[in-house]
C-alpha cells in the first residue's frame, strides 16, 4: 500500500486551516457562493502560470521571468491584434511570444549552463525595461469588441479547467513530467540512464513560457486590457504558491500537480481573506503573506527532516 | 597497558523498533587485525559507528585500555586514538582535498582566524607519505575526483590522528588493485607497530588473507569468533548465512560459449585523456570482461559505449539494431542498458520510490496513446520485478533510501532486465553487496547470457571477471593490452602480469 507521508499532508492541512480561520474571522462571509467564485477567479492566473513553472521546478530549476513574460506577451500580443484589426490574433500571438521567451531561457540554461535563478533574474529586470519602453510608446490597449467573450467568467472558468486538465495529464501521466522529476531527483542519474536532459531542460522552459503567454490572455481578460502593472510580482506569487504547496526547491518527486492547485488556492485565501476582514491595506497583507509563507516552509522542512532521520536509521541497520 | 586494547561487553543499539546490535561482546587485542563479517543488515556498520563515536550506545559497556569508554562524537573517539573510514563517502565535495584531510581540525593551522593553507597541504601530503600512500592532488576540489581518490583522502584523514585502533568499513571495495595492496601493507605495518585494525569487508577471501581473527555477525548478534589461519571461506560463508551455500558461485564451465552473431562493433574509439584506439566485437550471449587498474580506462569503456563521453574518434555500432550510438538517449532506446559504478550518485534516484526507479528506463516502452503512462502499468512492472528479484521492501512506493545496499543493487540491475535488452553494460555490479546478493547477481548474469544478451562486465575484482567472462580484455593507460579467451590461460597470474 502507498503510505501517506506527513509532508504530503501539510499543503492540505495548511489550506484547510487558512480557510477555516478566515471563515470564522469573516463571520462566514468566506463560504458564500460569491466569495468562492471570486476565490477561484483570483487564483486562475497564479495557477495557470504556476502550472508551467511546475515543470521547471520539478527539474530543480526556477523560472522567475514568468511575470515579465506575461507582461511582454500580453502587451505585444494585444498590440498586434489592435494594429491588424484582427482581434482573435491576441490569443495565438501572446502564446507564441511567451513560448519564444521561454525557449530563449531554456536554450541559455541548457546550452550555456547558466543557473536558471541568475538568468531569470536578469530576464526579470531586462524584459521589464523593454515592456515599460513599449508601453510608454503605445500606452494601454483594450480588448477589441469581437473578443469581449473572453472576459466572461464562464469562458475563463471553462478555459481554465480545460488547460488545467491538459497540464495534469502532461505532468503526471507522460514522460515529460516523469523525466523532469527524474532530472530533479538526480541529474547525473537521468543522464546516465539516457534521458535527453538538455532537450528536457529547453522543453520545460518553453512550457513555462507558453503558460505565461496563456496567462497573459487570462490577465487581460480579467481587467479588460493591458495595464502598466501587468504581471508585476506574479513570479513571486507563483514561486510562493509552488513552495507553499509543499514542493521542495530541489524538485524531483516532491513536485506534484495537486500541490500547485492547493498552494495557489491557499495564497488566494490569504489575500482574499484579509480583504474580507477589512485588512486590504496592501502593505499589511503582504507582510502577513510573507509571515505565513515562512511558517509553512518551516513546517515542510521540519517534516522532511523527520524523513531524513528515518533514512539515517535505515542506513545504520546495515 | 593490558593485552586488550578494546573490550566491548553486552553492547545494545536500537533504531526505533529495530534491534540493530544485541548484546555484542567483542575484544580487540593490541597488534591484532580483527575482521567483522556478516550479511547486509547484520549490524556491522552500526557496531563500528558506535566505537567511532557516531552513535551513542543504548546498553552495555566499552573499555579502552581497561578504562570506561563512551565517545559522544568522532572527535572524542579521536582523542582516545580511535578513528574510522566510513562506507558511505564522507568528504566535502567543494573543499580541496587537503582541507578534507584535516576537516574539523583545521584550527591547528590557523593564526588569528586565518588558516595557513600551504602548511595544511604540506602536512596532508606528509600523512600520505608517512603511510606509503599515493596522494591525490591536494589543492583540487574533491568533487571532481574519482571515488578511489576520495576514499584515500578519508583514509588519510583517519590516519592523521595517529590512531591506535583503525576502523575500516568496506574500504577495499572502492580501491583498485594497486591501492588495495598499499592498504594491506599499511595494515601489516599497524600490526608490527603493536596497533590494531578492525575491518569490515564483503570479500571473504580477502578477509581470511589479511586478518588474524574474524568475528561473524548475524541479525545483530555475534555468531562466533574464529582464528583466520584455522578457518576456510566456506566455513565463514556458512556462519554468515546460517546454512550451507551451494558451491556454484561463478560459472562452472571452462571454455567460452557464445553465438556467432555480432551484436556490437566498437572500432577505434578514442576519448581524450581516457581511451585510445579501443576496438572489439561483442557476440550474442557473450560476457566480455574488462580488467585493469582503476585509471586504466576500464570504466571509461562502459561510458563510451553507452554514448556518455565525447569521442574524438571511432565508432560504436550496435549491429543488432543497426544503430551508431552517439548519445545515451539513443543507447537507451536501442535495447542497451548501463549499470554505472557509483550506485547512489550515478544510477539511482535515492529519494524517489522503488516504482519510479524500476520504471525510469522503460517509460518509452510503457507509454500508450498520446504518451499516456498508465499508473497501473507502471505499478505492474515494478511489482513483477520486485517479486522476481525478491527485493526486500514494504511496498513499491517505499523510497529507495530505505533499502539496504544489496536490495538497491537489485533494483539498479533489475530495471534493465525488465527491458528487452540486446546489450548490457555492468560497471562493478557487485560493489558493496553481500555474498547472498552477489551469488544472485551472478545467476542473473548467467540467465541473461542464456537469453542471448551480450554483456560487458567491468570490474575491479579480478576473480569476478575470471569467474564470469567468456573473454577478457586487459587495459592499461587507456589501451587494450591483451585479450584472453576463457580457458587454461584464464588465471590471475596471467592477467596481473599484463595489468601492471
Amino acid at each position: 500500500m502507498k503510505r501517506i507521508k506527513v509532508s504530503d499532508i501539510v499543503p492540505f492541512a495548511a489550506f484547510i486551516v487558512l480557510f477555516v480561520f478566515f471563515t470564522i474571522v469573516s463571520k462566514g462571509k468566506m463560504v458564500s457562493a460569491y466569495s468562492l467564485k471570486m476565490l477561484l477567479e483570483q487564483s486562475i492566473l497564479t495557477i495557470i502560470t504556476a502550472c508551467g513553472v511546475l515543470f521547471v521546478v520539478a527539474q530543480g530549476s526556477i523560472d522567475l521571468s514568468v511575470g515579465v513574460n506575461v507582461a511582454l506577451s500580453g502587451v505585444v500580443g494585444m498590440h498586434i491584434a489592435t494594429v491588424t484589426g484582427q482581434g482573435w490574433l491576441m490569443i495565438p500571438c501572446s502564446m507564441v511570444i511567451g513560448l519564444i521567451v521561454g525557449l530563449f531561457n531554456g536554450v541559455i540554461v541548457s546550452k550555456c549552463h547558466v543557473p536558471s535563478f541568475t538568468l531569470s533574474i536578469a530576464m526579470l529586470i531586462g524584459v521589464r525595461g523593454v515592456v515599460n519602453y513599449i508601453q510608454t510608446i503605445i500606452g494601454i490597449e483594450y480588448i477589441p469588441e469581437s473578443m469581449l467573450f473572453v472576459t466572461t467568467s464562464t469562458f475563463r472558468i471553462i478555459a481554465f479547467i480545460v488547460i488545467a486538465l491538459i497540464v495534469l495529464f502532461v505532468f503526471e501521466f507522460t514522460r515529460v513530467g516523469r523525466y523532469s522529476q527524474a532530472i530533479g531527483e538526480n541529474e547525473t542519474t537521468a543522464r546516465f540512464v539516457g534521458i535527453p536532459v538538455d532537450k528536457m531542460k529547453i522543453l520545460v522552459f518553453a512550457i513555462a513560457g507558453l503558460m505565461a503567454g496563456i496567462g497573459a490572455v487570462f490577465s487581460m481578460a480579467t481587467v479588460g486590457g493591458t495595464t502598466m502593472t501587468m504581471g508585476a510580482f506574479l513570479e513571486m506569487k507563483v514561486a510562493m504558491a509552488i513552495f507553499f504547496g509543499g514542493v521542495l526547491v530541489t524538485g524531483g518527486s516532491s513536485a506534484r500537480f495537486y500541490k500547485v492547485i492547493l498552494g495557489s488556492l491557499s495564497i488566494t485565501v490569504i489575500v482574499y481573506g484579509l480583504s474580507l476582514i477589512g485588512m486590504s491595506d496592501s502593505q499589511i497583507s503582504e507582510s502577513v503573506e510573507g509571515g505565513l509563507l515562512l511558517i509553512i516552509l518551516f513546517i515542510t522542512i521540519l517534516t522532511n527532516r523527520h524523513r531524513a532521520s528515518r533514512k539515517k536509521a535505515a542506513e545504520a541497520e546495515e | 597497558m593490558g593485552e586488550n586494547f578494546l573490550e566491548i561487553r553486552g553492547l545494545d543499539k536500537f533504531f526505533g523498533p529495530t534491534h540493530a546490535n544485541r548484546g555484542i561482546d567483542l575484544t580487540v587485542k593490541r597488534g591484532e587485525i580483527h575482521g567483522l563479517i556478516g550479511e547486509n543488515g547484520s549490524g556491522k556498520s552500526t557496531l563500528l559507528s558506535q566505537i567511532a563515536g557516531l552513535y551513542r550506545r543504548d546498553g552495555g559497556e566499552m573499555f579502552v585500555d581497561g578504562e570506561p569508554y563512551d565517545p559522544h562524537s568522532p572527535i572524542d573517539a579521536n582523542r582516545r586514538r580511535i578513528s574510522m573510514v566510513m562506507q558511505e563517502l564522507g568528504v566535502v565535495g567543494n573543499l580541496p582535498a587537503g582541507v578534507n584531510v584535516y576537516l574539523g581540525r583545521t584550527g591547528q593551522f590557523s593564526k588569528f582566524g586565518i588558516i595557513n593553507m600551504r602548511k595544511m597541504r604540506r602536512e596532508a601530503a606528509g600523512q600520505f607519505e608517512k603511510w606509503g600512500l599515493d596522494a591525490p592532488p591536494l589543492g583540487q576540489m574533491t568533487d571532481g575526483m574519482m571515488i578511489e581518490s576520495r576514499k584515500m583522502i578519508e583514509l588519510a584523514r583517519a590516519l592523521s590522528v595517529d590512531p591506535e585502533l583503525l576502523l575500516l568499513d568496506e574500504v577495499t571495495q572502492s580501491l583498485s588493485l594497486n591501492n588495495r595492496n598499499k592498504l594491506y601493507e599499511l595494515i601489516r605495518r599497524f600490526k608490527d607497530m603493536g596497533r590494531s585494525v578492525l575491518v569490515i569487508t564483503h570479500d571473504i577471501d580477502e578477509m581470511v588473507e589479511i586478518t588474524d581473527t574474524i568475528t561473524v555477525l548475524r541479525d545483530g548478534q555475534v555468531i562466533g569468533t574464529v582464528d583466520s589461519r584455522k578457518t576456510t571461506p566456506d566455513e565463514i560463508r556458512m556462519m554468515m548465512v546460517g546454512r550451507e551455500l551451494s558451491g556454484d558461485y561463478y560459472r562452472a564451465d571452462n571454455a567460452p560459449s557464445y553465438e556467432d552473431e555480432v551484436v556490437l562493433e566498437v572500432s577505434g574509439v578514442s576519448v581524450p585523456g581516457e581511451l585510445e584506439d579501443v576496438s572489439f566485437e561483442l557476440h550474442r550471449g557473450e560476457i566480455l570482461g574488462f580488467c585493469g587498474l582503476s585509471d586504466s580506462g576500464i570504466h571509461a569503456v562502459g561510458k563510451a559505449v553507452y554514448g556518455l563521453s565525447k569521442r574524438s574518434a571511432g565508432d560504436v555500432y550496435l549491429k543488432a539494431n543497426d544503430a551508431h550510438i552517439v548519445n545515451p538517449t539513443q543507447a537507451m532506446q536501442s535495447n542497451m542498458g548501463y549499470v554505472p559504478k557509483d550506485r547512489d550518485n550515478e544510477a539511482l534516484m535515492i529519494h524517489a520510490s522503488i516504482r519510479d526507479n524500476f520504471c525510469l528506463p522503460s517509460l518509452t516502452e510503457l507509454k500508450g496513446a498520446a504518451g499516456f503512462l498508465n499508473p497501473k502499468k507502471l505499478g505492474k512492472l515494478a511489482g513483477e520485478m520486485r517479486d522476481k528479484l525478491s527485493v526486500k521492501c514494504t511496498g513499491i512506493f517505499q523510497p529507495m533510501d530505505a533499502l539496504s545496499g544489496g536490495n538497491k543493487q537489485k533494483v539498479n540491475l533489475g530495471r534493465w532486465l525488465a527491458k528487452d535488452l540486446k546489450l548490457l553494460i555492468l560497471d562493478c555490479p557487485t560493489r558493496g553487496v553481500d555474498v547472498g546478493v552477489k551469488a544472485y547477481i551472478y545467476s542473473l548474469m548467467n540467465e541473461a547470457k542464456r537469453q542471448g544478451i551480450a554483456t560487458i562486465l567491468i570490474s575491479d575484482e579480478l576473480t569476478e571477471v575470471l569467474g564470469m567472462a567468456d573473454r577478457l580484455m586487459v587495459m592499461k593507460d587507456g589501451k587494450v593490452t591483451k585479450t584472453i579467451d576463457r580457458g587454461p590461460d584464464f588465471t590471475e597470474q596471467s592477467v596481473i602480469g599484463v595489468m601492471i
